[in-house]
């Protein structure tokens, strides 16, 4: 609890708190982000489990710099939004479930990573991935509706 | 009595505002719904930009049932939140900016499939976006990504 005092009245936090614009441009960079993040892991998730066959797997697993830039943006923006508000964030159960479930879909995401790297054969060109990737792809679509929903019900804890 | 105040004193109006999980739910919704539009058009609209060439560019239609499901997800969302607080939706301009970026957004999409996505005769060379055709493909990611702005910014802005 002290950390998260100390957190919210760091220069950044009263920076925030004091210029009005800050906190509302992060918080739509944060929806930007996410349009990004989750938008480009559907497409992929969806074309694993054989949605949009006409276009090449590989390519479609090619989206994933725009996953990245998703991500990237909103773990800036999240954690500024956290400093500003952090003894309100840091004791909220709802926050902490979405980081539990952003964790499990982050390591789901490297073993999804593993497989198409370490692919015997050539799946990914064939574009015919095996049982295992689509549980991966299912899980991953799961876990990011489940991580969209514990933020957006952050704000009524 | 108005329109606007009318709605948001129905059954069902009143219900959203109040409930413990409604607001919260169909915000959600309107959430994935959200990320589904974005992923499926702003693909689509990069395509016909050029970028991801080695993506078939007709095939790239076929992530339009994905566009649809969410666009229709944030329509019933969209209007049951609405419901709930209808008068100060409806004279917030920063919402009717949403709106309106919606609608060019929307006819932005209908004109590039008018245009680039129909199928060329059998023995004709496959279609190239035009450069008018990048316009469209490029406004429209500005009008898609502006809403999203626009609309996370009715809480903040008149």
């Amino acid at each position: 609890m002290e950390f998260l005092v100390w957190l919210e009245h760091t220069a950044i936090a009263n920076a925030i708190r004091t210029t009005p614009w800050m906190y509302p441009t992060f918080e739509t960079l944060h929806y930007v982000g996410l349009s990004l993040l989750v938008g480009g892991i559907m497409l992929i998730d969806l074309r694993v489990l054989g949605v949009a066959r006409q276009l090449p797997l590989k390519s479609m697993i090619g989206l994933l710099p725009f996953v990245w830039v998703g991500f990237i943006i909103n773990a800036i923006t999240g954690s500024l939004l956290f400093i500003y508000g952090a003894t309100g964030f840091g004791t909220n159960s709802m926050f902490y479930l979405k980081m539990t479930f952003m964790v499990i879909a982050g390591v789901n995401a490297l073993a999804f990573d593993v497989a198409v790297r370490r692919a015997r054969t050539d799946w990914v060109a064939a574009g015919l991935p095996p049982a295992y990737v689509k549980v991966f792809a299912t899980l991953s679509f799961a876990l990011w509706l489940c991580v969209v929903t514990a933020g957006r019900w952050m704000a009524y804890r | 009595m108005g329109f606007l105040e009318w709605l948001e004193q129905t059954d069902f109006g009143t219900w959203v505002g109040e409930s413990l999980w409604a607001y919260p739910f169909f915000e959600t919704m309107h959430t994935i719904g959200m990320a589904m539009v974005i992923g499926s058009l702003g693909l689509i609209n990069l395509r016909v930009l050029g970028y991801k060439s080695e993506l078939p560019l007709l095939a790239t239609q076929k992530l339009l049932p994905l566009a649809w499901i969410g666009f229709t997800m944030n329509l019933i969302s969209g209007l049951t939140l609405f419901a709930s607080d209808a008068q100060h939706f409806w004279n917030s301009y920063t919402f009717r900016v949403k709106i309106v970026l919606i609608v060019l957004g929307g006819i932005n999409a209908a004109i590039l499939g008018r245009r680039v996505f129909q199928e060329p005769p059998a023995g004709t060379p496959p279609v190239v976006p035009t450069s008018g055709a990048k316009w469209i493909a490029a406004s429209s990611l500005v009008f898609w990504f502006g809403a999203i702005c626009a609309g996370r910014l009715i809480a903040y802005l008149p």
